[in-house]
């Protein structure tokens, strides 16, 4: 639009510049002309009054580049308004002087005298010329009508008239006589010498003619005295002036006139030029300023550009490419940025790529860590919590997957088993051990329990670590195993070594007896008989125990079946309410739980064992109490028998709490040390679990989980930190 | 003969040019003295009357001329005067056909030497002198007998109108005065138009 407006007002100046050398084009085409500008200066003014305007907002709404554009504008607009001011004013000036040089006081003067004096030499002719007018009208005073036209061409002749014409009243032709014989019909009067002649004045004047002729008009009016009645008359005579006078004339004319009309236009020559000029200066300026934003538009644009692509790029935005403008330092300044953003964004997306590697990584990593058994724990350089597997929190007995960022030991506070697990650990770091291994023993509520424990440092900067991340291996149930299985090789030993061996040495005995005793005096018979007795009665305990120890080593295979659990215990607990009448039991069950599949006789040692290992330790306690409880129970979606038995004896010693299951460890006067061993064995032959504690009111308490069915048992085995050590044991 | 409401025939165009001028000129210190004469020229009456067949007009137009127009007569710049006449035929449903237009231009002159004012018909050539303006002026105004149109050329059937207006020409001068003149309203010396009908 803006081009169009400068167009249309160079067009304009064009069609001026035109047409003002053809008046006709000039005529035809002068609103057309004064539209085209009007459009042109119009156009160009709203353009440049939007443009400000749009200015003035971005300056005040600091819009990148405003300002600089302003500056620019500014700076542009007073490098054109200066030299178009300037050379205005010169321009002004130059015409002023040149055309004022035009005049001059002397020929003016000139002139003027010359006027003067053809207007001396030419009244001069008039006054002879008006006196010959007058003679002839004196001559004429009396001169009858028939002799008129005679007398008066003869007066003519002598006065030397061109034409001489004589009127009567109301301007009445009454006799004419000229040198030109076609000239036949005469003017009349002008309205001027009749009004003239009625005053009785006379009329004499120089009357142009054109193409360099001129004459002397006069008219003189005189009263006739003839025979008639006198009458007003009027003699006009026409007195030609020679061809070089008349030049001379029209020479003097037209040289006053032009100088005169020079002088009279001088101002508006001036005025015009001038007004030209600032028409032109206008357009110009109008052009220039808007000439000046375009420029300024297009110099700051790929700044404003560069500063929209730089924020685009703080804000994240690394697709952003500009136009490269041009092969300037500007455009090379685009095309950096253009590479800088493309290879921003080549990095953002292998960092992406590599985030999201690491991401897949990491996923990978938790599943593994989850699915762990062992405990991993990755700590901060401060000791707070950076990961935690599940297997950490099931091993120590605390969730510490929800604690990620809180200080180990803040939350070691809430927890006896971690809290010893933390003493441990920040021996070895306080000392600064990079790596360090241990075997920590903790002490809680359901007995020990043994951590393999190891710890390496991450690697950080210069002597600063990164963190630590401690690995760790519930090997509770593991030992126990071991000792387990090292206690069935005894037994067996034990059975195979001792057991041979004793029937020998009770036959031996008992054949001595029988073969020495009679030949023998009553008071060595009796030595006999004592000492033989004694090695049966001892060899038979010696069986005994080793039998106990055989069915101990012993682990035929498992019988599964489906039975009645709650009929089995009342037929268990009915046995032991008849034998021990000085015992209250009793049997909480429930008679519509489903059927439990197990191995029958197992589970019935296990609770002949169990009950049995209670009756023995109420040996002595007034008021001794069994309770048996069993029930059903869902947990994590497996269902267990839950068997409990409790008695209000003296309980667990608290030193062998942790070693209640432990073959030999037994509290009672008359205890083997192998029932609840067994116990244990049993259950987890099942795959079952078993606990023992004491009671807050006293007593002890045995609890026993045994998997409802096989779909419990196979997801027994399936899940659990604690189960895999049993998995590795039965592989 | 009729007399009807003139027309005003300066453009809107040409007003507004001439604003825009005026805010120029006071830009420019170019204003014209207001007190000035403006000078106007006004067709007092004009009537057609049909003689042999011819119509033929009879008009009064009265000639003021500007101070400035009066001044540069007064220089010896010589002034044209046109007076125009259009015979137009009136149509019920249509825009109106001008079917012939008359133009007679005089020049005006003032001869220093002799002191007299020239009138001239550029169409016949005749010229009269005057010894002073204002005769000269009414000699001009003072239309009588000029014929206009032949009636054969006119529609039987046909009603006429006339319009009539005198004007300053200022064609004849250079064009940078013309330029200048364009903008002065003391050199747009125009008479509105005069209308009457044509009586047949």
């Amino acid at each position: 639009m803006g081009v169009a407006g400068v167009t249309l007002a160079l067009a304009a100046l064009f069609l001026l510049t035109k047409t003002v050398q053809r008046s006709d084009d000039f005529d035809r085409l002068q609103d057309i002309i004064l539209a085209i500008n009007i459009a042109g200066g119009v156009i160009l003014i709203l353009i440049l009054i939007g443009n400000l305007w749009r200015l003035l907002r971005d300056y005040r709404e600091n819009v990148p580049g405003a300002k600089l554009k302003a500056r620019m504008v500014g700076m542009f607009v007073g490098l054109a308004v200066l030299p178009l001011i300037v050379v205005f004013y010169f321009s002004i000036q130059f015409i002023n002087r040149g055309i004022d040089s035009w005049f001059n006081v002397q020929v003016e003067e000139g002139l003027d005298n010359a006027l003067m004096l053809s207007r001396a030499a030419i009244e001069f002719r008039k006054r002879q010329n008006l006196v010959a007018t007058t003679q002839v009208a004196q001559k004429l005073l009396t001169v009858p009508d028939r002799q008129l036209v005679f007398e008066l061409s003869m007066l003519r002749r002598e006065s030397g008239a061109s034409e001489m014409t004589l009127y009567g009243v109301n301007n009445r032709l009454l006799a004419t006589s000229s040198d030109n014989a076609a000239n036949s019909f005469p003017k009349p009067l002008t309205e001027e010498i009749a009004l003239l002649m009625q005053q009785d004045r006379p009329f004499v004047s120089l009357e142009p003619l054109g193409d360099g002729r001129a004459e002397i008009r006069t008219a003189v009016a005189f009263t006739y005295r003839g025979n008639r009645a006198r009458e007003q008359r009027t003699v006009q005579a026409h007195f030609p002036l020679d061809e070089r006078l008349g030049n001379m004339i029209d020479s003097v004319e037209n040289s006053y006139s032009e100088y005169q009309q020079l002088v009279f236009f001088r101002e508006d020559l001036k005025d015009l030029l001038t007004l030209t000029l600032g028409f032109v200066l206008l357009l110009s300026l109008l052009a220039a300023i808007y000439g000046a934003f375009v420029l300024s538009r297009r110099l700051v644009a790929p700044i404003q550009d560069l500063v929209a692509g730089t924020r685009a790029v703080a804000m994240g935005n690394f697709d952003t490419r500009l136009p490269t403008p041009s092969r300037d330092e500007i455009g090379f300044l685009i095309s950096s940025f253009n590479d800088m953003t493309q290879r921003l964004a080549t990095a953002r997306r292998e960092a992406t790529l590599s985030q999201a590697l690491v991401e897949a990584e990491r996923t990978n990593l938790e599943v593994i860590l989850a699915r762990l058994s062992t405990g991993v724990l990755a700590l901060e350089s401060d000791l707070r919590i950076r990961t935690a597997n599940q297997a950490s929190g099931s091993i120590l007995g605390v969730n510490l997957e929800n604690r990620t960022g809180e200080s180990l030991r803040d939350v070691a506070k809430d927890n006896g088993l971690l809290e010893q697990f933390v003493d441990v650990a920040l021996v070895h770091l306080d000392a600064g051990e990079t790596e360090w291994r241990e075997q920590i023993v903790l002490r809680g509520e359901v007995g020990r329990r043994v951590l393999s424990c190891a710890c390496t440092t991450l690697p950080g900067d210069e002597d600063n670590a990164a963190g630590y991340v401690i690995v760790f291996d519930d090997i509770t149930a593991l030992l126990q195993a071991q000792r387990d299985a090292a206690w069935g090789e005894v037994a067996r030993r034990l059975a195979h070594e001792i057991k041979n061996p004793l029937t020998p040495i009770q036959l031996s005995a008992e054949r001595m007896r029988r073969k020495y005793l009679g030949t023998m005096d009553e008071e060595e018979a009796q030595v006999l008989d004592r000492a033989t007795h004694t090695i049966v009665q001892q060899v038979e305990a010696m069986k005994e125990m080793v039998n106990a120890f055989s069915d101990y080593a012993r682990a035929p295979d498992m019988d599964f079946s489906r039975f009645d659990l709650d009929k089995l215990a009342h037929e268990i607990v009915d046995l032991y309410r008849a034998q021990e009448n000085d015992l209250e039991i009793i049997l909480t069950s429930d008679p519509t739980m489903p059927l439990i599949e197990g191995d029958r006789g197992r589970v019935r040692q296990i609770f002949h064992n169990l009950i049995r290992n209670a009756v023995e330790a109420l040996e002595g306690t007034p008021n001794g109490r069994i309770d048996v409880q069993i029930a059903v129970a869902e947990i994590n979606e497996i269902e267990f028998v839950q068997i409990r038995v409790m008695d209000n004896g003296p309980g667990f010693e608290t030193g062998t709490m942790s070693q209640v299951f432990d073959p030999y460890v037994t509290t009672k006067p008359k205890g083997t040390g192998l029932g609840l061993a067994i116990v244990k064995k049993l259950v987890e032959e099942h795959v079952g679990s078993i606990h023992a504690k004491n009671q807050s009111d006293g007593g002890a308490m045995i609890s026993i989980r045994l998997p409802l069915n096989e779909e419990a048992r196979e997801k027994m085995i399936a899940r659990g930190p604690g189960r895999a050590d049993k998995r590795r044991e039965q592989a | 003969m009729s007399r009807s409401t003139p027309i005003n025939n300066i453009s809107p165009l040409r007003r507004l040019s001439i604003a825009l001028f005026v805010v120029l000129v006071l830009g420019t210190g170019l204003a014209q003295d207001d007190i000035e004469r403006e000078g106007y020229f006004e067709v007092r009456s004009a009537s057609t009357e049909q003689q042999g067949g011819v119509h033929t007009l009879d008009a009064r137009l009265q000639l003021v001329l500007s101070s400035e127009a009066l001044a540069a007569l007064e220089s010896g710049v010589t002034l044209t005067i046109e007076i125009q006449l259009q015979v137009i035929r009136v149509k019920r449903f249509l825009i109106d056909a001008v079917d012939a237009e008359l133009a007679v231009r005089y020049e005006l002159e003032y001869r220093p030497l002799s002191q007299r004012y020239i009138v001239k018909n550029l169409n016949s050539g005749d010229q009269d002198t005057f010894a002073t303006l204002y005769s000269a002026l009414n000699s001009l105004g003072r239309v009588q007998g000029l014929p206009v149109i032949d009636d054969a050329l006119l529609l039987p059937d046909r009603s006429y109108r006339l319009r009539l207006r005198a004007m300053l020409n200022t064609q004849q001068y250079p064009a940078p005065l013309r330029l200048l003149f364009f903008w002065r309203g003391q050199w747009q010396l125009q008479s509105e138009w005069f209308e009457w009908s044509l009586e047949r």
